[in-house]
């Protein structure tokens, strides 16, 4: 990337507005609940129980009450008739409670791994047209390509590996990849459009590609060993969770473990099985049955997005983003900056500064510079010298500004007004308060001004028009809510910056901004304990996307972007940003809800069992649910225990409802819905299925 | 050179048994861990009985053992997945 400004790199690709496209990339999520049943089973293997403490100690649990069935003397002998049964229906609830932990879980994971075989599917073997050195055509295997090598995609062809347009201008359907169905226009010399991916299909015309990736390295390959992820690290807020939910059966464990030593004191044995469901009932297996299938969601939500986390922990850190760092072209303005007006200065014709500006952009590949030409154009300006003796001088974050060299040995040049006021004065040119009152002019109406200037004479600006996002200003005053603070960075000038800023609504902004500023605000942040997000997509963005707690490349960025980042954004949209944060809040919202509730949720299973259960030690007047029987108890509260998981799993997947609240009113609804819910819920949920116990003859 | 003491000697005889023993540890397979059980289970089956004072049947007692020495297994576990969270 060149500059903030100046390069079209973070422009997002004309696809039409963001709000009408979808996001899904084209997923065959045909046969998932199928899967994710086969799965379940396949998860009751105790090498993988292992890894969920909560469903581990049901998991052995289950076992124990199986033992039971087939001897339930075995444990000594207990009062009672039809134990065998009682305890029978105790372990098939048991056991269902652990299978619905494990198909939430494979459920989330399922659309993962297709998403990972829809990548797959496109990154099949294909011929290649590859061009020799003396421009002859031979075609060879798309696996025997390598970097640097020359091929010719013509309609219809697969494009054989990730690459560059060198030669011509067509149509590629990239929705392999995207999910995006239009079709995107792909020429040389723009950052995004001359980028072509392996595995997309050309449908129009024909292309000369350069390879830049060789077999096993292209982007799809990297795409898939994301997605897989291979083994999913948790993330912290899930180690402080799991932390909470083991200690919390371990005291449940130790309290259910003396249990017997009082209940035979007083006379009133219990058995195994029932102990067993008691412990099942008062430990969180609620959450800890759903608690991967959270985060797994979130990573899916992410990935629906079309956006790829590179692990749990960036879509976590999203949730708790302080700051956002913004670029302002793309992101807060629609990004197609082009040519408006010339605004004449020293006296000059429209006529004459279009012939200049005309010259100064004639190698300029940006939407920018292209712009630029046509307004020259419109104006009648021509091109009076020879193009191939002449000599582009590119843009660079040091200069500022581009230019052509002309075959006569004449300079011209535009860029940024201080740049050019510097290359003027360099050659002994006057500047003139005419040139300062039209910067302002430009500047004051939101726009770009651009100086344009051959050798020591500078003979306007050109007012480069753009224009601020609609709903944008909605969005940032929702994420002021939330109490994130955005902080727009861009490379125009301070009058710009601040007519953008005062009408985009964000709450700082950083001027004439090089792409090192990115790396200073995010360390002047983080020294303060922010966690901060930014977006990138050039090699100079690379060391701040590392330094960013969120980095988010964009897909038609430098390979160095993408790697230094956590995310990369398929759609190379930096407005997507926003959403991100969105969804890393509404998962820690998610997680919390749903402890909240789960932990809640013991209280009542709490009252419906113990006062069922010692009911001969005095504590039948516990028994406010009026339960009909110490069996009918036990198993309505494990049933409702069992069939909660999966009556959740929905709200796991999806997510809370998220509102932009601050964090107070947050946890004041959690506590209100899912903390007084969870109380409420089970006394009607177990008193129902106490009913319907009782009434099918099996009290 | 410094004579060692007796004590000396005793702790760096221990600490060479240990590192012996560190070195040398097998990697315990899980019926390796069913085998202690089960021969730690015959420590606790009869206090158990004994303890019962012939409530529970010589049967039951060695049921109760092997459910104590799970019980302590997985409270062992809990702990070290509080312990060491990332590890699950």
């Amino acid at each position: 990337m060149t500059s903030f400004e100046s390069s079209p790199s973070l422009t997002p690709p004309t696809r039409g507005p963001r709000s009408s496209r979808k996001h899904t990339a084209k997923v065959d999520t045909t046969g998932l609940y199928t899967r994710a049943i086969r799965e379940s089973f396949i998860k009751l293997d105790p090498r993988v129980m292992v890894r969920n403490p909560v469903m581990f100690v049901v998991w052995v649990g289950t076992i124990i009450t199986f033992i039971t069935i087939l001897s339930p003397n075995l444990f000594g002998s207990v009062p009672g008739q039809n134990q065998q049964v009682y305890n029978f229906l105790i372990t098939l609830i048991l056991f269902f409670t652990v299978l619905f932990a494990n198909f939430a879980e494979a459920v989330a994971e399922g659309r993962g791994k297709a998403q990972a075989d829809a990548l797959r599917a496109t990154r099949s073997d294909t011929k290649a047209r590859r061009l020799s050195p003396k421009g002859v055509v031979e075609e060879v295997n798309s696996t025997n390509l390598r970097k640097g090598d020359l091929v010719k995609v013509i309609a219809g062809d697969i494009i054989p590996a990730d690459g560059e347009v060198l030669n011509g201008i067509a149509s590629v359907d990239e929705s392999a990849i995207t999910g995006e169905s239009a079709p995107v226009l792909k020429e040389p010399g723009s950052d995004i459009a001359s980028s072509v991916t392996g595995g997309t299909r050309i449908l129009s015309d024909e292309l000369t590609i350069r390879v830049t990736a060789d077999p096993g390295q292209g982007f799809i390959d990297r795409m898939i060993a994301l997605v897989e992820g291979a083994e999913r690290t948790k993330t912290p807020n899930e180690i402080a969770l799991t932390v909470l939910l083991a200690g919390l059966t371990l005291i449940f464990l130790v309290v259910i473990a003396v249990l017997p030593l009082i209940a035979n004191y007083r006379g009133s044995p219990v058995s195994i099985a029932t102990l067993i469901s008691l412990l099942v009932a008062l430990i969180p297996t609620t959450i800890g049955g759903l608690l991967s299938a959270i985060g797994i969601a979130g990573m899916d939500r992410v990935a629906q997005f079309n956006v790829i986390a590179t692990s749990g922990r960036a879509v976590e850190a999203c949730g708790d983003v302080n700051t956002l760092i913004l670029d302002k072209t793309g992101t807060i303005t629609l990004g197609n900056r082009l040519a408006e007006e010339f605004i004449t200065v020293n006296g000059h014709t429209q006529q004459a500064m279009a012939k200049v500006a005309l010259a100064a952009s004639i190698f300029d590949q940006t939407p920018e510079g292209k712009s630029i030409v046509s307004l020259a154009n419109r104006l009648g300006a021509k091109i009076d010298f020879d193009e191939s003796k002449s000599e582009g001088v590119e843009f660079t974050a040091k200069t500022r500004m581009s230019g052509t060299n002309l075959p006569d040995g004449i300079h011209v040049r535009k860029g940024a007004v201080d740049a050019i006021k510097g290359f003027v004065r360099s050659r002994g040119g006057n500047l003139t308060p005419e040139l300062d009152a039209a910067y302002e002019k430009v500047s004051r109406l939101g726009g770009t001004p651009l100086a344009v200037c051959q050798e020591n004479e500078i003979y306007g600006i050109i007012y480069l028009k753009d224009i601020v996002k609609p709903g944008i200003r909605e969005r940032f005053e929702q994420m002021r809510r939330m109490g994130i603070r955005t902080i727009m960075l861009t490379g125009d000038n301070r009058i710009t910056a601040s007519v953008i800023a005062a009408e985009a609504g964000v709450d700082d902004f950083i001027a004439e901004a090089t792409p090192e500023d990115k790396m200073r605000v995010i360390q002047a942040e983080q020294a303060e304990n922010k966690i901060v997000a930014m977006t990138g997509d050039g090699t100079n963005d690379a060391p701040a996307l590392a330094q960013a707690n969120v980095g988010v490349a964009m897909n038609s960025g430098t390979q160095a972007a993408k790697e230094a980042a956590n995310m990369v954004d398929l759609d190379s949209d930096p407005t997507k940003l926003i959403d991100i944060v969105t969804i890393g809040k509404q998962l820690l919202i998610t997680r919390g809800a749903l402890t909240t509730f789960s932990i809640a949720n013991d209280i009542s299973k709490y009252f419906a069992i113990i006062p069922a259960i010692f009911s001969a030690a005095g504590l039948q007047s516990l028994n406010i649910m009026g339960l009909a029987s110490s069996q009918s108890a036990v198993l309505s509260a494990l049933i409702f225990n069992a069939l909660i998981i999966p009556a959740l799993i929905p709200l796991a997947l999806r997510g809370v409802k998220f509102k932009p609240l601050t964090a107070d009113q947050l946890l004041q609804n959690n506590v209100y819905i899912y903390g007084l819910g969870g109380i409420i819920a089970p006394f009607f949920g177990i008193k129902i299925i106490d009913i319907i116990i009782s009434s099918v003859g099996l009290k | 050179m410094k004579n060692l003491t007796l004590v000396d000697e005793i702790g760096i005889q221990r600490d060479n048994i240990m590192q012996l023993l560190g070195s040398e540890k097998p990697q315990k397979s899980i019926p390796l861990k069913l085998f202690l059980a089960l021969c730690l289970n015959l420590l606790i089956a009869p206090t158990v009985y004994a303890a019962s004072s012939g409530s529970v049947s010589r049967t039951s007692s060695y049921a109760i053992g092997l459910l104590l020495i799970v019980t302590v297994a997985l409270a062992i576990y809990l702990l070290v997945a509080m312990l060491q969270p990332q590890r699950f």
